[in-house]
């Protein structure tokens, strides 16, 4: 169990299911909870690559730690831009928020 | 180093743009003497180099070679030869008297006069240059000034004949930047020099695809056809000294494209699509004027017989004779000078009367007697009257389309009953019978206005009489490019 | 063939000859013209100093026994170059003095004919540049040359015949004029560069000793037809004859100077011109006498029933061209030129007589002239009378002699059917010719009052002057005298001719009484009809309506190139091409255009503004890719 390939999947699977709700949510904070899971399966390969093949242990939990601090700043800069778009919209569906008409 | 009076040549509508842009908008007097003096400046220089221009020398004349870009090989190369010098002369005259003619404009002094000079600029550079590269850039400068030129100033569906006219020069462009790419990595010289590649010489393959690229590219300038459906669109819409630049001077660019860089860098490639060449311009010389014809707008008339004209120019060239080059060359000229005093005199027409459709008008001999005698003087030489200059041209492309090619030299020869039917049928229709009262009124040419087409009128005159001022300075650049299609 | 060195006094006086005239034209249409007398003076110095060297040259030269020529280069461009210079032989010597003479007495009589007229100025400069080009062609060293001035001849002819441009049916047979004679340059020009190419020497002299040798007998024949063809467009002959009397819509001294003695007859000297070539294709001369033959057929009937005096003339004209070449194609060169010569004299005459009563009564039509009392101007009507019956060939004046020398030359012909049609041309000629001068000597009804009838007016005149129509009258009494002369010039200019080795012309007795007698039963037939007292002037062919008719339409010549203009050129050439223009090429542009726009649009549904979309596209994109790179 305790094999690179078990975090991979993991990883790939968080992948997979943030990518899935980011096309497929319609709402944006739905969309914004998706990018943050595909951040954390980035992370996860991080570690276990780390963890398995990196010869200096620090390195990949470095990495992580500037993920989480992107992800925090990433999320209070798009929590307040779906904010300022409710104040507009009154709405964070983003069917609505769009204005080219193919 | 001598003085280098081609780039002075080129350099004095560069001047006088700068001094033009640093002008108030509100300044008109001063902007139209400044295009005119640069103007001038030009033409009394172009005149000098005319003068002693070498015709017993073959080969360029008043070379300036200076290295540009290294690694690429760009050189900034300005040379005449007998080919491109009477064309500078043509640019000279027709941009001097254009000028003159658009001196009571009142929109937009400043920026009309600016795309102006800035469009002269590329031209003189198209026909100065020798570097692929420079050649291509200064094609460029010249033919982008036409939209706004047009949009701007223009009349008569302004927008639709600026905007086909530029899709059609850009999509010919777009073969020609290909073509010029093409040849620059096929020589393997890594050099834009036309002399350098010219003198290496290309395998006969990529002569013939070259040929081609620079045949339609520089062709759709020239009028070709069938490619031709913009220019009488676009002759019709532009300002007169436009039209006159236009007609008189542009399309000559695409003609002068194909010699120097087509059939000089791809000789061989003329030898193999000259039938095609050449059966396409006869096409484009009958059709022209059998379309001519049915027109009734005094613009698109000239349009379709410059269509038929620059034909004759195209089977010239096709012919690859020193006759038929010749010709062609002296067309290029002829045809110039005439359709520039075509259009000078029809913008009088229209200034004054407000229309350009030949039904509307008449009589106008008795109304406008000055404007009517360079129209006819005009349509005379279109018809190849003897004694005025196109017809020395039109003779020499008969002869030697006819040597090469017997059945479409007599099609062609056909074409010129059927230009004098359209031709005389305006002059007859517009100034002959009945003036229409409406007109009766419309003030003639004053006398300063008069000059700028008397010196048009002058030159056709001139050369008709004295053909051998301009065939000999033809000829000494044509003879050492015809060795090449041996 | 003697080389003039450059810079003796013929050389100056014939290169002045020249161009005095085109100087006088350049000076009177672009300095003077605003003033009349200046202009005036000018042209007639220039005219008077052409016509004094054309006579000096003439005397002087009369006994050479070699070509003069001198030649320099005027243009050169491949193969071909141009010369420009002249060739001065008994032929061009004698056209010169023709030529000059004629053109300074219309510029004489113009003095009263056009006194009055706004654009009097403009016109002599007309008839300078005529005078110029007209003289360059005669003396034209080479036949590139001679094409040259021939087109320039035709450039003034449009302008004179369209001087009264604001009338519509002047410009446009001034439009017709140029455009049919230039259809038959087309041919000119085509025979030319086929001999350019196949000799590369186009000097008339190289022309004519070279030709028949170095060029195979197809050829030559073909390049000859092709020369002949510009013959027919500008000298009127059948099929393209019906522009001259179109060409009528000129001033009248316009009609006598060119489109009568001069410029038309330029056709018939270009074949003499070239007469040794053409001597050697027989066949090209059969073609010649044919159509020679046919015109002058045609052009005698349609005389018969016109009643416009100009009209008679014209078509008298283009019947008298074709009678010369039928005397060059049975092989006689004397023949055609003589003819030429006394029909220069006697037609130039009658116009201009014309161009008196039309002048004074204001109408065209000789019925109505002479109802007005045509017959009580003295000198006019003596003068049209002599030339009328030199016209018939009535002895002992100038045309008598110069058709007896054609009809002479039809007789040595084998097929007797030329010789019958020339004789029956000559009966058509003396019944039309008299039928207008009995009807000009004996009205009909005589009007009391001389009221004439500005209906019918030719141009604007201003009052009669006592000078004016002195000026008319000498000019008319001046070629009366040549019209007398003339004739009796034969034996010296068929010695001047052929170099003072005149061949040997065989005489026929029978041959001058059939003649004699054929124009007597002509003018027999006039005077029936229209002469005699109580003739209802009336032709006979008015009881043959369709063949009246079928005369009066000119043989539905016009109908036929009316038709074939507008139906064929316009109608279906012209159309086609600006249909394809409008609908196939701008047609395959627009669809272009429209085509680039709507793939925009089309693609422009994938822009929904929807991010995920894209999102999926490139998701899509890069798993595919993804998927491509791992099963390679």
């Amino acid at each position: 169990m305790d094999s690179l390939h078990t975090y991979l999947f993991v990883a790939l699977l968080l992948f997979c299911i943030g990518l899935f709700g980011l096309l497929q949510r319609r709402s944006l904070i739905g969309m914004l909870i998706s990018v943050e899971l595909m951040l954390n399966a980035a992370s996860i390969n991080f570690l276990a690559f780390n963890r398995f093949l990196g010869p200096d242990p620090a390195v990949g939990q470095i990495m992580v730690l500037f993920i989480m601090g992107i992800a925090a700043a990433e999320a209070a800069i798009a929590l307040s831009l779906i904010l300022a778009l409710y104040r507009r919209l009154r709405s964070i569906d983003i069917e609505k928020a769009r204005e080219l008409r193919g | 180093m001598s003085f280098p009076i081609l780039s002075a040549i080129m350099l004095s509508p560069g001047l006088g743009l700068l001094a033009v842009l640093f002008l108030p908008r509100e300044n008109k007097r001063a902007v139209r003497w400044i295009s005119l003096l640069s103007a001038g400046l030009s033409l009394a220089l172009t005149l000098y180099a005319y003068a002693v221009f070498d015709t017993t020398a073959k080969g360029l004349q008043f070379v300036e070679r200076v290295l540009w870009v290294k690694s690429l090989g760009i050189y900034y190369f300005l040379a005449v030869d007998g080919i491109s010098l009477p064309l500078v002369l043509l640019t000279s005259i027709v941009f001097f008297t254009g000028v003159w003619t658009m001196w009571d404009l009142e929109k937009r002094v400043k920026e009309f006069f600016a795309l102006m000079l800035l469009m002269v600029l590329g031209v003189y550079g198209v026909f100065m240059a020798l570097d692929l590269f420079f050649l291509f850039v200064f094609y460029d400068v010249s033919l982008f000034p036409m939209y706004p030129l047009i949009a701007i100033w223009g009349s008569t569906r302004k927008e639709y004949g600026a905007l086909k006219l530029t899709l059609y020069l850009l999509a010919g462009s777009a073969l020609v930047l290909p073509g010029i790419l093409y040849v620059y990595f096929q020589s393997g010289l890594f050099s834009f020099d036309l002399m350098e590649i010219a003198a290496a010489g290309l395998p006969p393959s990529v002569q013939s695809l070259g040929f081609l690229l620079f045949l339609f590219g520089f062709g759709v300038l020239a009028g070709l056809w069938p490619f031709h459906t913009w220019s009488p669109v676009g002759h019709v819409a532009a300002p007169t000294a436009v039209s006159m630049i236009h007609a008189g001077v542009l399309m000559k660019l695409g003609a002068y494209g194909v010699l120097r860089v087509g059939m000089f860098l791809c000789p061989q490639g003329l030898v193999e699509w000259s039938p095609l060449m050449a059966t396409l311009a006869t096409v484009g010389i009958v059709y022209g004027a059998l379309v001519g014809l049915a027109q009734t707008d005094l613009k698109y008339v000239i349009g379709y017989s410059s269509v038929s004209h620059m034909g004759l120019v195209s089977l010239g060239l096709a012919t690859g004779t020193l006759g038929g080059v010749d010709g062609a060359v002296f067309q290029m000229f002829a045809h110039g000078i005439m359709t520039a005093l075509f259009f000078s005199s029809v913008g009088h027409i229209y200034d004054r009367t407000h229309t350009k459709l030949i039904p509307e008008l008449g009589g106008m001999a008795k109304v406008m007697p000055r404007a009517s005698f360079f129209f006819i003087l005009a349509a005379l030489a279109g018809i190849g009257v003897p004694c005025l200059a196109s017809f020395w041209a039109e003779l020499l492309v008969f002869i030697n389309g006819f040597q090469v090619y017997p059945a479409l030299g007599t099609a062609a020869v056909l074409g010129l009953v059927v230009s004098a039917l359209f031709m005389l049928r305006v002059v007859q229709r517009t100034f002959y019978g009945e003036k229409n009262q409406k007109y009766a009124a419309a003030p003639d040419m004053s006398a300063v206005m008069v000059i700028p087409r008397a010196l048009l009128a002058g030159a056709i005159l001139l050369f008709g009489l004295l053909p051998r001022l301009m065939l000999d300075t033809i000829q000494s650049g044509v003879a050492p490019l015809v060795e090449l299609f041996k | 063939m003697t080389a003039v060195a450059p810079g003796s006094t013929i050389v100056w006086l014939t290169l002045a000859a020249m161009g005095l005239p085109f100087a006088a034209f350049l000076a009177i249409f672009f300095v003077t013209r605003p003033r009349l007398l200046p202009s005036l003076v000018i042209s007639l110095a220039c005219s008077a100093f052409s016509l004094a060297v054309a006579w000096w040259l003439l005397i002087h030269l009369r006994g050479i026994d070699a070509p003069l020529m001198f030649q320099a280069l005027w243009m050169h461009g491949g193969q071909a170059s141009i010369g420009f210079g002249f060739l001065l032989d008994p032929l061009s010597l004698v056209m010169l003095a023709i030529v000059t003479s004629i053109s300074f007495l219309v510029q004489v009589y113009s003095l009263g004919y056009m006194a009055g007229d706004p654009g009097m100025a403009k016109y002599y400069s007309f008839l300078s540049l005529f005078a110029w080009s007209m003289i360059g062609l005669v003396v034209a060293s080479n036949l590139m040359q001679l094409y040259i001035f021939w087109e320039l001849v035709g450039l003034s002819s449009y302008l004179l015949i369209g001087f009264w441009h604001q009338k519509f049916s002047a410009s446009q047979a001034g439009k017709k004029a140029f455009v049919m004679t230039r259809l038959g340059d087309l041919g000119f020009f085509l025979g030319i560069i086929v001999l350019l190419l196949n000799l590369g020497d186009l000097s008339i002299l190289g022309l004519n000793s070279q030709a028949a040798a170095k060029l195979s007998p197809a050829l030559l024949t073909a390049s000859a037809v092709l020369v002949f063809c510009g013959v027919v467009g500008k000298s009127a002959q059948f099929p393209l004859l019906t522009w001259l009397p179109d060409a009528m819509e000129g001033p009248t001294p316009v009609s006598a100077l060119l489109h009568s003695a001069t410029m038309v007859a330029a056709g018939v000297y270009l074949v003499s011109r070239l007469y040794p070539m053409y001597a050697a294709s027989a066949d090209a001369l059969a073609i010649m006498l044919a159509i020679g033959t046919v015109t002058m057929l045609l052009a005698s009937t349609m005389a018969m029933v016109a009643r416009d005096i100009k009209q008679v003339w014209a078509y008298s004209t283009v019947s008298q061209l074709g009678f010369m070449l039928m005397g060059l194609g049975a092989g006689s060169y004397f023949a055609g030129v003589f003819h030429l010569t006394t029909h220069a004299a006697f037609k130039a005459l009658l116009f201009l007589c014309s161009g008196v009563f039309i002048h004074h009564f204001g109408t065209n039509d000789f019925f109505d002239m002479s109802r007005q009392g045509a017959r009580h101007l003295r000198i006019p009507m003596v003068c049209i009378t002599i030339a009328g019956a030199a016209l018939a060939g009535v002895f002992p004046l100038a045309g008598f002699f110069s058709k007896e020398a054609v009809m002479g030359s039809l007789a040595e012909l084998d097929q007797g059917i030329w010789l019958w049609a020339g004789l029956l041309g000559a009966l058509l000629t003396a019944y039309y010719t008299f039928r207008l001068l009995f009807v000009m000597w004996r009205p009909l009804q005589p009007l009391q009052d001389k009221q004439s009838n500005p209906g019918h007016d030719d141009h604007q005149h201003s009052g009669h002057s006592s000078f004016g129509y002195g000026v008319m009258s000498a000019a008319l009494i001046v070629l009366a005298g040549f019209t007398i002369a003339l004739g009796f010039l034969g034996d010296k200019l068929i010695a001047f001719l052929h170099w003072q080795r005149p061949p040997q012309i065989p005489h026929h007795t029978w041959l001058l009484v059939t003649a004699i007698l054929v124009v007597l039963v002509g003018i027999a037939l006039a005077w029936w009809e229209f002469g005699r007292r109580g003739a209802a002037q009336e032709g006979f062919l008015r009881r043959f309506p369709a063949l009246e008719t079928l005369f009066a339409r000119r043989w539905y010549l016009d109908d036929l190139y009316r038709r074939l203009t507008d139906y064929v050129v316009y109608g279906v050439f012209s159309r086609l091409c600006t249909l394809n223009d409008r609908r196939v090429v701008d047609g395959a542009i627009d669809g272009v255009c429209r085509g680039t726009v709507g793939a925009g649009w089309l693609l422009s549904f994938l822009q929904s503004g929807l991010l995920q979309y894209n999102l999926f596209a490139m998701v899509l994109v890069i798993a595919l890719v993804g998927i491509y790179f791992l099963l390679l």
